[in-house]
């Protein structure tokens, strides 16, 4: 049994929380954050040590083995720092850290601790994307010439079904390290790393401030592979009203015999999905077979599978498909393409 | 008695937008009544969606108003643009966000947060239910008092328009408190708070989709400008609760309530109706399978969810 401790129990900390309940062999003993409401949702899944100050949890940490970290940007560094001092293994909410010097210092800390961190890069898990890659490693399309994939959403702008401010912390870009790109973008540029199986430089960027705040709810970049075989176009922003369960997200990878599109992959009728879905977890939990968590949504499926693939490292003692240099080399597109076309730095 | 509501087309042009509203003020030969000094307009800024969703009050439309009360009543009238936090929205944010601070710069008014403002407690009676509303107090200062509100539907109360405004002038963010009672409420803040004039943005309306209805209404009656949005969006008003709440506590009569300018027919052939699976019933009813799957499945619920 591997015991867990999440830290931050925001909307990604509560999600990975509940998700954890449904992956074999994993007890979450621990919990923190800073709101009495949000811990007493932990005790009721039944965790039974719970903390105001994450400090505490991580001193406090003997009984635990990993740590999932979904707590605001400008915490990353520091709670990762601590958690691989208490030696832990990681699994760290994307983005991996604000900027390149706090990554590149965190790639450093893992390195030398020999502990696992893997980033949650969700996206990757996404069944479509999964199929995508394996369909294009294959061949089927030719050479891949370009990929364009884009995401339009609220962002932190979300409405939930219960009204709840957003955090403050959303609009100071010191403590997020930037807007859209940074949010959304990220999960893109990696997505483009991913598919072409290499590095990648940009080549073009320009920023959008439709909501007149310190940091762009809009971006658009291009970019390529480091040997400039393949382009790539991402499109983000956060200023579309979009309500679950929407979700205005589509990869397209272009090759030279062929083309192939997540619109094409995922379902055509989300309700109807769920529908069906819910269905045959029901049938599964009848007949005393293991559930698939989340399959009813295709995109939020995701975040079970990455968890998942990230308790199954540990256990195994194998290294996460997403590094913290995987998060390094995101975040490093990303600040070139904040610096290199004149958008401000900000942390 | 009802009232006159004028109806107007207007264009995208702020030049069109404020010659449409001195006419609708003309069509009801709008006469303030008292000399204007200072002027609160308040504004629907429910979330940080865009005017062009047809959710929120287009700085256009304000921009408009302004110049209008400028032209009739001088340069040196005081006005604020009102708006207080709601549960999920912070009017501070949603002022920068939604074009409301370049506006003030450029027209050089104030911009107001009604949850800054002091307060006191009132308690009204509505359908036996005592409802205590927070009040901000400099709203009931001013000389001129206007209520713009957009035109939408909502899933809650079928349709959003003057009364429904009103409630965002409550000074407590957590204004959710109220939703158990919601018709009622909108009712009970209506008894409190009377705007001299209800200006609606129609500009772009908010059926089952956003649509550019290039509307503007005029009125000095809330309850007569509610009676004749709900035809526009598709409703018989008088199936909608907190119309029929109101009438029964005498804040609206249906006698005397006419149209002045465009036919409302035109608006109405062209507005986004709700269906059944926009309706808060089919919402009502995923949410409610959604539920039942949890309990018995013991699945996951996506955080934007929760509450189930």
């Amino acid at each position: 049994m591997l015991n867990v401790g999440i830290i931050g129990l925001g909307h990604m900390g509560r999600l990975h929380m509940m998700n954890c309940l449904h992956v074999d062999g994993i007890k979450v003993v621990a919990a923190a954050d800073s709101s009495k409401r949000a811990l007493k949702k932990a005790k009721l899944v039944g965790v039974k040590n719970l903390y105001m100050d994450y400090h505490d949890l991580l001193n406090d940490s003997s009984n635990v083995n990993a740590v999932i970290i979904s707590l605001p940007n400008f915490l990353h560094l520091e709670s990762v720092q601590l958690a691989l001092e208490a030696g832990l293994d990681i699994f760290v909410e994307k983005p991996l850290a604000r900027n390149v010097k706090e990554c590149r210092k965190i790639v450093k800390l893992v390195k030398s601790s020999g502990k696992k961190l893997m980033v949650g890069h969700c996206m990757r898990f996404i069944d479509a994307i999964e199929k995508m890659k394996v369909v294009a490693d294959k061949g089927r399309i030719g050479n891949l010439e370009v990929v364009t994939i884009e995401q339009i959403l609220s962002g932190p702008f979300a409405h939930g079904t219960v009204p709840a401010p957003v955090p403050e912390w959303w609009f100071d870009p010191k403590k997020t390290g930037g807007g859209a790109l940074l949010d959304l973008g990220y999960h893109l540029i990696d997505l483009f790393r991913f598919f072409v199986g290499m590095d990648g430089k940009i080549l073009f960027s320009c920023f959008d401030h439709k909501f007149n705040l310190p940091f762009e709810d809009g971006a658009i970049a291009i970019l390529c592979s480091s040997d400039s075989s393949v382009k790539g176009i991402i499109n983000v922003g956060w200023y579309q009203k979009s309500v679950f369960p929407e979700y205005n997200f589509r990869a397209i990878l272009h090759g030279n015999a062929g083309y192939m599109s997540s619109d094409d992959l995922v379902p055509r009728n989300i309700i109807l999905h769920a529908v069906k879905e819910g269905a045959k977890n029901f049938l599964r939990k009848v007949v005393g077979k293991k559930i698939r968590p989340l399959s009813y949504s295709y995109y939020y499926e995701s975040y079970y599978k990455e968890l998942q693939h990230f308790f199954e490292c540990v256990k195994n003692d194998s290294e996460p498909s997403v590094s913290a240099m995987d998060g390094l080399k995101t975040i490093e597109l990303i600040e070139e393409a904040y610096k290199g076309f004149g958008e401000r730095q900000f942390t | 008695m009802g009232d006159v509501v004028s109806l107007v087309r207007t264009h995208n042009s702020e030049e069109d937008i404020k010659k449409s509203i001195g006419k609708a003020l003309d069509l009801i030969d709008f006469k303030p009544k008292s000399l204007v000094k200072s002027v609160d307009i308040k504004v629907n800024l429910c979330y940080y969606w865009h005017a062009a969703t047809g959710y929120t009050t287009d700085p256009r439309i304000v921009a408009g108003i302004i110049d209008c009360l400028r032209e009739r009543y001088g340069t040196g009238i005081h006005i604020r643009i009102v708006e207080a936090d709601a549960t999920a929205m912070r009017t501070k944010h949603a002022f920068v966000m939604l074009g409301y601070e370049k506006l003030a710069r450029e027209k050089s008014v104030e911009l107001f947060n009604l949850s800054n403002d002091e307060t006191h407690e009132e308690t009204v009676r509505v359908n036996r239910h005592e409802i205590v509303f927070q009040i901000p107090q400099s709203l009931l200062k001013s000389d001129l008092f206007i209520n713009a509100p957009k035109l939408k539907t909502m899933r809650d109360t079928k349709i959003t328009c003057a009364l429904k405004n009103l409630f965002g002038c409550i000074a407590s963010p957590r204004k959710i408190v109220y939703h158990p009672i919601l018709d009622e409420a909108i009712v009970g803040i209506n008894k409190i708070l009377h705007p001299d004039l209800i200006i609606v943005d129609g500009l772009v309306a908010l059926g089952r989709f956003p649509i550019e209805l290039g509307l503007i209404m005029v009125s000095v009656d809330p309850f007569s400008v509610d009676w004749i949005a709900s035809q526009i969006m598709g409703y018989n008003p008088s199936k909608i609760k907190f119309l029929k709440i109101a009438m029964k506590e005498k804040l609206g009569k249906l006698e005397g309530i006419k149209t002045r300018g465009e036919n409302l027919i035109t608006f109405k052939k062209t507005f986004p109706k709700e269906n059944f699976f926009s309706s808060k019933h089919w919402w009502n009813f995923q949410l409610q399978l959604l539920k039942l799957y949890h309990r018995i499945v013991k699945d996951v619920i996506p955080p934007a969810l929760e509450e189930v």
